[in-house]
């Protein structure tokens, strides 16, 4: 097969881990220089406006799923780990737009790596709800309120490693196939639209994992206020609100 | 098996698949796009929701891609 094995290493395997361990690389050296010299927490400048910008969309994910009390605790561990999923997933995916005929294949264009990518988001959602509400409540909120709901995160793995496989795969084997027809001119084109499912499949790993982990770590009184929030003001008249 | 016979039945499940998820996104972008322009304010938020509606019926087309993978990976030339 001209695109090589997807899902077992082969003789082409090793691209994808010699790319990975790139893409790591990368992402470590990028963090380091971003975090570099003077931090303020007054008005940013240089290349912490930078750094602040990147990570500004997983700090208000955290916020959206903590409460005044546990704030500081939840944005200060739940931002890198999304963080670290986007990024690292987006490097990735952007292997394919290398000019180069074997180093181009992406990571996530391979089952196992997406696999593992889809392990390391449920059994992280599992160890930071165990963090947060203890191991007892973590280990409850497989069972309860619906004693299936472990099925749940079975096949939470399975999805997500199946999408983003199917999507870069699919993205890379149409670049390698158009490439091998017609090599000049088309392949621009394509490359340009596979930029889009690069992000885009980025982007939805790391919000599904960060809905997953909102439905993790939610406490029992939180949704009670919640509840009696909403139904409360359904039952006040709405033309009092704004 | 006749590799043909196999290219053949390996068209299927992508096919209905395609079909069956283009009509989902088309339901779920228009939904979005009228939401967007009544609303423009939470514009954003309802982007961000029609990704993710558009990823879990992506999936399912994704899901018929691996089957036809795993069928036309019996082909053997």
């Amino acid at each position: 097969m001209l695109t090589g094995n997807l899902w077992m290493v082969d003789s082409t395997g090793w691209v994808v881990i010699i790319n990975a361990l790139v893409a790591s690389a990368v992402l470590v050296g990028l963090g380091r220089f971003l975090a570099r010299g003077r931090l303020t927490s007054g008005v940013p400048e240089g290349r912490q406006v930078f750094g602040e910008f990147a990570i500004n969309f997983f700090i208000k994910k955290a916020r959206e799923m903590s409460d005044a009390h546990d704030r500081a605790k939840i944005v200060g561990t739940v931002t890198p780990f999304l963080g670290t999923f986007f990024f690292f997933i987006l490097l990735c995916n952007l292997f394919a737009f290398l000019p180069v005929p074997v180093v181009n294949r992406p990571p996530t264009s391979f089952f196992s790596a997406t696999l593992a990518l889809a392990l390391c988001a449920v059994f992280g959602n599992l160890l930071l709800a165990a963090r947060f509400k203890g191991p007892g409540g973590a280990i409850k909120h497989l069972f309860w309120p619906n004693p299936l709901q472990w099925v749940s995160e079975v096949t939470d793995v399975l999805s997500l490693s199946l999408r983003l496989f199917g999507n870069i795969g699919g993205e890379y084997m149409t670049i390698v196939l158009v490439a091998a027809a017609v090599p000049v001119g088309i392949p621009l084109i394509i490359h340009v639209l596979g930029l889009i499912p690069s992000f885009v499949q980025a982007f939805v790993f790391t919000l599904l994992t960060a809905s997953f982990l909102a439905g993790a770590i939610h406490h029992e009184e939180r949704e009670e206020k919640a509840r009696r929030h909403w139904f409360g003001r359904r039952r006040s008249e709405p033309a009092t609100r704004s | 098996m006749n590799p043909v016979f196999i290219a053949l039945v390996a068209i299927i499940p992508i096919a209905a698949g395609a079909v069956a998820a283009a009509f989902a996104m088309r339901h779920i972008s228009v939904t979005a796009l009228e939401g967007m322009t009544r609303q423009p304010e939470i514009a954003p938020q309802l982007f961000t929701a029609m990704l993710i509606g558009m990823a879990l019926v992506e999936a399912l087309a994704i899901y018929t891609l691996v089957v036809t993978l795993v069928i036309a990976g019996k082909i053997v030339v």
